[in-house]
């Protein structure tokens, strides 16, 4: 019996581990009676994805959507505010140029956190 | 789902860091006082990218966008795409960065109020971390800084330091609420099993301004003590952690080093609770005055009952005081560190009442549950405020 392989947990996460009843009808995976969305039968997070319009969790166009959208936007409300950055501003920032040289991966740690103590 | 409340982070979540402490304390209660929520935060690696407790949500960030600017600002796009859905609903929305509070002040017409959390200012921040950024790029940052803590509703700070430098930016005081860092003091954890007999430790990430060649240069002065170790639980993982270590190989003091590396919270604690001294080494740089800091070691260091060694910083001075909490050094400075520490080990006795009054400290004025309970106020008063009823009316109102 394949376990029920959903992250379960918000600040310390886990596996599902229960017996799973069906597959999630969009990402194919093996889900338990309690997991599966009563209706569609999706898991939590194909059910969620589609609640943000990005129909496949997995899909890298959604971003480009959104971006263009939000650029929009941005472009209506913030006239007068704070100026867009341009190439010279950006390539300061590409990886390997901060003080850990040499890490360009993306692991855990290599992002955000500009303030951690 | 619809929620009442959301918190955006620019931050992995849930990881090691310091940080990730912060954001689960605050967003529990944001969700709690809300009846739940959803959390935007960083993902990547295993974390899946939606996921779904209860009445909370959690939506990750995973792009792999190599340029830090051009991630930023996918980030603040996707922001405003994980809050349209909630426009009808939302009455907080709580940010940590100027990436999540842009989409979230600029929202047209929006209906719900903004607290933004300020740790500290990117625009000083990444002058530190990004030693290319030009001050042209920092200035295009720090102006997008001051556009969103016009913009929002209430400022959150952790520090009388950064809120003090806020208002220097011309931020009205009124709008600034303190809220400081917390720890949870419990009982002592067991010793770890792979524990040296003696050590002093350090905790948190690896920047240059957390001062850690400090702390190194002043292991070299105590290379005379037999047997003592120093632990590093490094909150980054092991490949960041190669300038730091090079320095400990040429001072010769790398043999007598213990790494840990992103190690879980509760883990921690065992290290800080067994250790002789905990050494929090931040520099004398702009980043850690004139910005400030909150460093979390210091108070989980507290907590946990072991005497502080911290550099004597505006802060730090706020956590805890000189000779009654702990030992405050000159930053910068490793023969007098070494000195504090040298000092503490000798008498252990005292080591030990200090120790037990900066714990004493943190019961009375530092919990987590304390600052909860001012967040949740905060919340409460922000929602409803009287100009401007909260979305939904009378049903959303809070007592
Ligand atoms: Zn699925
Ligand atoms: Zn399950």
């Amino acid at each position: 019996m394949t376990p029920c392989t959903v992250t379960t947990g918000f600040f310390v996460l886990g596996r599902c581990g229960r017996p799973s009843v069906a597959d999630c009808p969009r990402c194919r995976r093996r889900v338990c009676a309690e997991h599966a969305d009563p209706q569609s039968g999706t898991c939590p997070e194909c059910a969620a994805a589609q609640g943000y319009g990005s129909d496949d969790p997995h899909d890298p166009t959604w971003i480009v959507r959104y971006r263009r959208r939000h650029y929009e936007q941005a472009h209506a409300s913030y006239q007068g505010g704070w100026t867009t950055y341009d190439d010279y501003d950006r390539g300061a920032f590409n990886p390997g140029d901060d003080w850990s040289y040499g890490s360009g991966d993306f692991g855990a740690g290599d992002d955000g956190g500009f303030v951690d103590s | 789902m619809k929620h009442r409340a959301a918190y955006f982070a620019f931050d992995r979540f849930p990881s090691a860091k310091g940080s990730a402490v912060h954001i689960a304390q605050m967003a529990d209660e944001l969700f709690d006082v809300f009846g739940g929520g959803l959390l935007g935060v960083l993902g990547g690696g295993d974390l899946p990218r939606y996921q779904r407790e209860g009445t909370r949500e959690i939506a990750r960030f995973g792009e792999r966008i190599p340029n830090l600017l051009d991630r930023v600002e996918a980030f603040s796009a996707w922001v405003a795409a994980h809050l349209a859905p909630h426009r009808e609903t939302l009455e907080i929305c709580h940010v940590r960065d100027p990436w999540g509070a842009l989409p979230a002040v600029a929202a047209p017409g929006r209906g719900y109020r903004v607290v933004y959390e300020v740790n500290g200012l990117p625009s000083i921040e990444m002058g530190h971390t990004w030693p290319l950024a030009s001050p042209r790029t920092l200035g295009k940052i720090r102006e997008l800084e001051l556009f969103c803590l016009e913009r929002s509703d209430a400022i959150v700070v952790p520090s009388e330091v950064i809120g003090g430098n806020l208002r220097g930016l011309g931020v009205p005081a009124e709008k600034i609420h303190l809220v400081p860092n917390g720890a949870e003091v419990g009982p002592t954890p067991p010793r770890p099993p792979d524990a040296p007999d003696r050590y002093i430790v350090y905790v948190g990430a690896l920047q240059p301004w957390q001062g850690l060649d400090v702390l190194l240069r002043a292991f070299v002065r105590l290379q005379d003590l037999p047997g003592l170790r120093l632990v590093i639980c490094s909150s980054l993982p092991e490949r960041r952690a190669r300038t730091v270590r090079r320095l400990a190989e040429r001072l010769g003091v790398a043999e007598r080093i213990d790494w840990r590396f992103e190690l879980p919270h509760a883990d921690v604690a065992a290290w800080l609770a067994h250790a002789a001294v905990s050494v929090a080494p931040l520099t004398g740089c702009a980043r850690n005055l004139d910005q400030g800091c909150a460093p979390l070691k210091v108070v989980e260091s507290m907590a946990a009952g072991v005497p502080v060694v911290a550099s004597d910083l505006p802060a730090v001075r706020e956590l805890m005081t000189d000779g009654e909490h702990g030992r405050l050094v000159p930053a910068d400075r490793p023969a007098e560190l070494a000195r504090a520490v040298r000092i503490l080990l000798e008498y252990p006795e005292a080591a030990a009442a200090l120790g037990a009054r900066g714990r004493r400290r943190i019961e009375d004025d530092l919990t987590w549950a304390r600052s909860r309970a001012a967040l949740a106020d905060l919340y409460r008063a922000t929602a409803c405020r009287a100009d401007r009823p909260a979305i939904g009316g009378d049903t959303h109102v809070l007592a």
